[in-house]
């Protein structure tokens, strides 16, 4: 299982980047409350990308204070109210960005170590 | 299960709006819940699913941290050392994030202390009055003491006196004749001058005015190296006989008596009948030791005159050390001369030899002791009022051990606490430190207005607020609030985990409890040391009070008249003149009796001499006993209310060629004719004429004290007036009126008879009486008034300490009570825990006012500086008002509900 905390061998801005990625990729659509949210990374990966809450309410609360992703309480009838997120105009920009650096970064880590089956 | 009351209990809590932290509650607390649900319905147990959730969040602190890391901007989170290096090396911003953390740590600062105003208010108030008390003491033990005397080279000048150790007389005045075989035979000195207290009529604005100034020979300027503000010092030929005729005058007196006038020098003033040139006006509060003189003249004497003159005068010498010669190089020297004249005059020499001293011992000698005590007690003062607030800080720290824990947990680093916490010191010290200063200008009047007059304290209308002084004890003030504020800012660092971990409940180690303790201890010593000083002095004022000064003060008015030479040039033209002013004041309708006396019993130096009883052989030069002399007008007993033990008073046939006579004190008589009656018996008094008086003892009166109410009574010989005359006068009138009435009457009556005759120094006996005691009062006053201080301080210190150790017991004393403890227990364990303390503070307190009020012996009177009545009210006064500060916390001890203490977290 891969956690999104990683060794110290590890770059914290892979680690960071790749998380931040995650949350506006799952965001882009319709808006996701928090849990959802996890239950989403954790499904789409089969169970190997977790994000524990300690994990992603920091990320969420950070990306919506740099305005890439905004929250807004919604009640549903018979529902206990909840926190919606969704992307931003500018958090779609970012995750347009961030994917066109991905792919580049995935494409140079294949080229030069192999990574992907052939 | 209530999710959100579990996030609760575990999320430290964050420094952020308190809306949004509910939000982050709620939205955890869904996520959780739902991870546990989701792990029930997946088939795991109950207590499975719930380590499923709560394995969401496995290290809270850690949360915390990111959140807050998420929620609040990166400037105020860091320490500023780390932002300095981690930020963009912008000069500006990060100068800005500091000062940005400076004023956020200020707000803080002052916000915790408007919370908590218990800690606040006793805290600030020990340091001001400390700071302001010290600085007020200190601007004058600095001004009058330490400050150098406005003479060029102070430290070269001295003060030269006769001195007779047999007689007891250390600072004798000095013979003429003596004094120049001293300028003809010294080699130690540059310039030797000769200075003694004079006093002038002046006809101001048409009235008559004694003034006071000095007699000075021209040497004593160049000794002191000082010239005039305006004009020059008058020459050595000026001060020969025949060129009397110049004086200099005060700048004080020139503003205020001669108005001033721009036009001053070269102008003749008249005094006591004669013309004066004015030649210099002196510097602005220009004194020679200390002595206000509002005129300089000179002796106006050829050397023949000095050589031929008798007696011992009225002056002593100023001189200069010559470069090179050392203070105790001159003392040998002048001893040595002073062994010869011995040898050469015998007669007047006998037992004499010289005292030379710095002139800045001389000008301060009288004022030291008093000052030193004061400036003693008022560091004792400022040290009880350091440790009051180390007290109230240590106390307060170890209460916010829990929040400083709580900080930490978040993320606030040590130094970030530190720099709080002394932001917190430093603050509460300048806050102290300046309402110090407001309190210090205000002690400040309020000791010159106390002293005033009172006490001649040389220098004292020059002492201003010395701000190097107000400086110190403000750095003092700030070291007490950093060193206190620090240590414990350490130690509550450094336990503020173990804080956390056990909830908060222990929060005063064993450590701070002790360092609590020690302070409590500290405390009450120090005041115990003060009270015990302050109690020893009231005791002594007390006894000096009572102390029978041998006459009946109340009722009797008191003046001055000097018969000017020119006008009464003999003795007996002024003691016409004395004894014509007496028969105009009998005939005012409320005086009951009048007389004469030369020298008043306790108003100033007076005249004494040594005598022998005719009808034994004649004791050798040296050997002789001394006595008072006062001259004196028949009806001076009565009125004065002296009491007349044998023989007759004074008669007006009592005159200059009557046969000589003389009333004698009880105590002469005790010494000089113990078990025979001395009337009709003839003594040989050394005074008057150079072969003295052979005089005939008519009367015994009762002793009466002289110099000063608590020196020994010395023998006394009373003389008519008409048989030594000597152109001075104190009249005494007693009055069934309140005195002063008599003011305008006595006045007219004199002025009827010469209109250029003022009276000087009017004032009721009473008041002649109330000012030897000045001295004594004012120190007494003013350290009790520190010890009131110190108790002051000692008691909140004690509240502050015991009010906090029963919060502190809280849930100690909830338990004993829930075990069947009575509130009347609680109340003695509480109080007993204080008493422990106290007690112990009162024992060392004794033995460092056992070793400390020797240093008082000094200043008392009839009282041992062990006496055991002061020392035990002391320590029981001590021991009262301390539990009185340990009373409420014990009774807020009592009345804990024992469900309460349990709860208290």
């Amino acid at each position: 299982m891969l956690h999104t905390y990683m060794d110290a061998t590890d770059t914290t801005s892979l680690q960071k980047g790749s998380a931040e990625l995650l949350v506006l990729a799952v965001l882009d659509g319709p808006a996701r409350h928090g849990y959802e949210l996890a239950q989403i990374i954790e499904t789409r990966s089969d169970g190997r990308l977790r994000f524990q809450a300690a994990t992603l309410y920091p990320l969420l609360y950070k990306l919506e204070k740099r305005g890439l992703v905004a929250g807004k309480w919604v009640e549903k009838p018979g529902e206990r109210r909840r926190r919606f997120y969704r992307l931003t105009p500018a958090g779609k920009t970012m995750l347009r960005e961030r994917r066109k650096l991905w792919r580049a970064f995935l494409e140079a880590l294949d080229q030069v170590a192999a990574v992907r089956h052939a | 299960m209530d999710w959100r009351a579990y996030v609760r209990q575990r999320l430290p809590a964050l420094d952020i709006p308190g809306s949004r932290e509910a939000e982050i509650v709620e939205e955890l607390a869904l996520q959780l819940e739902a991870a546990h649900d989701r792990a029930l319905s997946a088939g795991a147990s109950g207590d499975e699913a719930f380590a499923r959730a709560a394995s969401e969040v496995p290290d809270w602190q850690a949360f915390a941290d990111a959140l807050l890391h998420a929620e609040r901007p990166v400037a105020a989170r860091l320490p500023s050392a780390v932002r300095l290096s981690a930020d963009p090396p912008v000069p500006g911003a990060a100068r800005g994030a500091v000062m940005q953390d400076l004023l956020q740590d200020i707000r803080y600062a002052v916000r915790s202390f408007l919370r908590a105003p218990r800690f606040t208010i006793p805290a600030v108030l020990a340091l001001a009055l400390g700071v302001g008390a010290t600085s007020a003491i200190f601007s004058v033990v600095r001004g009058v003491m330490l400050e150098p005397l406005p003479y060029a080279s102070p430290d070269r000048i001295v003060s030269i006196w006769e001195a007779n150790v047999s007689l007891n007389q250390t600072r004798n005045v000095v013979s003429a004749a003596n004094f120049l075989a001293w300028k003809e035979r010294n080699r130690s000195f540059e310039y030797l001058g000769l200075t003694g207290p004079s006093r002038l009529i002046f006809i101001l604005d048409g009235q008559p005015h004694e003034v006071s100034g000095l007699i000075a020979s021209s040497e004593v300027f160049a000794a002191l190296g000082v010239q005039p503000a305006m004009g020059r010092t008058y020459t050595a030929e000026e001060d020969l006989e025949g060129n009397a005729g110049v004086i200099m005058i005060s700048h004080e007196f020139w503003r205020s008596g001669l108005g001033g006038r721009p036009d001053i020098l070269g102008t003749t003033v008249v005094a006591n009948g004669r013309p004066f040139e004015v030649i210099g006006v002196m510097p602005p509060r220009f004194t020679i030791e200390g002595q206000r003189a509002d005129f300089y003249r000179t002796y106006a004497w050829t050397l023949e005159a000095l050589r031929s003159a008798t007696g011992r005068g009225t002056s002593h010498a100023i001189a200069r050390l010559r470069d090179g010669v050392t203070l105790a190089q001159a003392q040998d020297e002048m001893r040595t001369i002073a062994a010869v004249l011995e040898k050469e005059e015998p007669r007047r020499n006998t037992g004499w030899s010289v005292a030379v001293v710095p002139i800045h011992e001389i000008t301060t000698e009288t004022i030291r002791p008093a000052l030193l005590i004061l400036a003693g007690a008022v560091l004792l003062v400022l040290l009880i009022a350091c440790v009051n607030v180390a007290n109230l800080l240590l106390a307060r720290s170890t209460v916010r051990q829990r929040e400083l824990g709580l900080r930490t947990a978040l993320g606030a680093g040590r130094s970030r606490l530190l720099r709080q916490m002394l932001t917190e010191s430093l603050l509460l010290s300048v806050i102290g430190g300046v309402a110090g200063i407001a309190l210090a200008a205000a002690f400040h009047r309020g000791l010159l207005a106390l002293v005033a007059d009172r006490i001649p304290v040389p220098r004292l209308d020059q002492v201003t607020l010395d701000f190097t002084v107000v400086g110190f004890t403000m750095a003092l003030s700030l070291g007490t609030g950093l060193l206190f504020g620090l240590v414990p800012a350490l130690m509550a660092t450094a336990m503020a985990n173990d804080a956390l971990r056990e909830g908060g409940r222990h929060g005063s180690g064993p450590r701070s409890r002790r360092a609590l303790g020690t302070l409590v201890v500290a405390e009450v010593a120090l005041s115990l040391v003060l009270l015990a000083g302050a109690g020893l002095l009231i005791r002594s004022f007390v006894k000096l009070q009572s102390i029978d000064p041998g006459f009946r003060a109340e009722g009797v008015f008191t003046a001055r008249v000097n018969a000017p030479s020119a006008r009464y040039p003999t003795g007996g033209d002024a003691e016409r003149f004395f004894s014509r002013a007496l028969e105009a004041i009998r005939q005012i309708p409320a005086v009951q009796s009048a007389a004469g006396i030369s020298f008043l019993p306790l108003a100033g130096p007076g005249m004494g001499t040594s005598f022998y009883r005719t009808d034994l052989p004649i004791p050798a030069d040296g050997e002789r006993p001394g006595t008072e002399v006062r001259p004196v007008t028949p009806n001076y007993f009565r009125t004065m209310g002296i009491p007349h033990l044998a023989g007759r008073d004074f008669t007006e046939a009592d005159s200059a060629d009557a046969p000589l006579v003389a009333v004698v004190s009880e105590g002469l008589v005790r010494r000089m004719y113990p078990g025979e009656s001395p009337l009709g018996k003839r003594l040989q008094v050394a005074i008057g004429r150079a072969e003295g008086m052979d005089v005939e003892i008519v009367g015994v009166v009762g002793d009466v004290r002289f110099a000063s109410l608590d020196a020994e009574t010395r023998p006394a010989v009373y003389i008519p007036l008409p048989q030594l005359s000597i152109g001075l006068v104190t009249f005494v009138v007693r009055t069934g009126m309140e005195p002063l009435t008599l003011t305008s009457s006595v006045s007219a009556a004199v002025r009827s008879l010469d209109p250029e005759v003022p009276l000087a120094d009017v004032r009721t006996m009473e008041a002649v009486v109330d000012a030897t005691l000045a001295r004594p009062r004012v120190v007494a006053v003013l350290l009790s008034a520190f010890a009131a201080l110190a108790l002051l301080l000692a008691g909140v210190g004690i509240y502050g300490v015991m009010a906090y150790s029963v919060a502190q017991r809280t849930q100690e004393l909830g338990v004993r009570m829930a075990l069947g403890a009575t509130p009347a227990s609680v109340f003695r364990l509480v109080l007993g825990q204080s008493l422990r303390l106290v007690l112990a503070g009162v024992a060392l307190g004794l033995v460092a006012a056992a070793g400390l009020t020797r240093l008082l012996e000094a200043l008392l009177y009839d009282t041992a500086p062990l006496d055991p009545w002061t020392f035990g009210a002391t320590a029981l006064l001590l021991v009262l008002v301390s539990m009185l500060a340990s009373y409420v916390p014990a009774r807020r001890g009592t009345r804990i509900a024992p469900v309460e203490a349990l709860r208290a977290d």
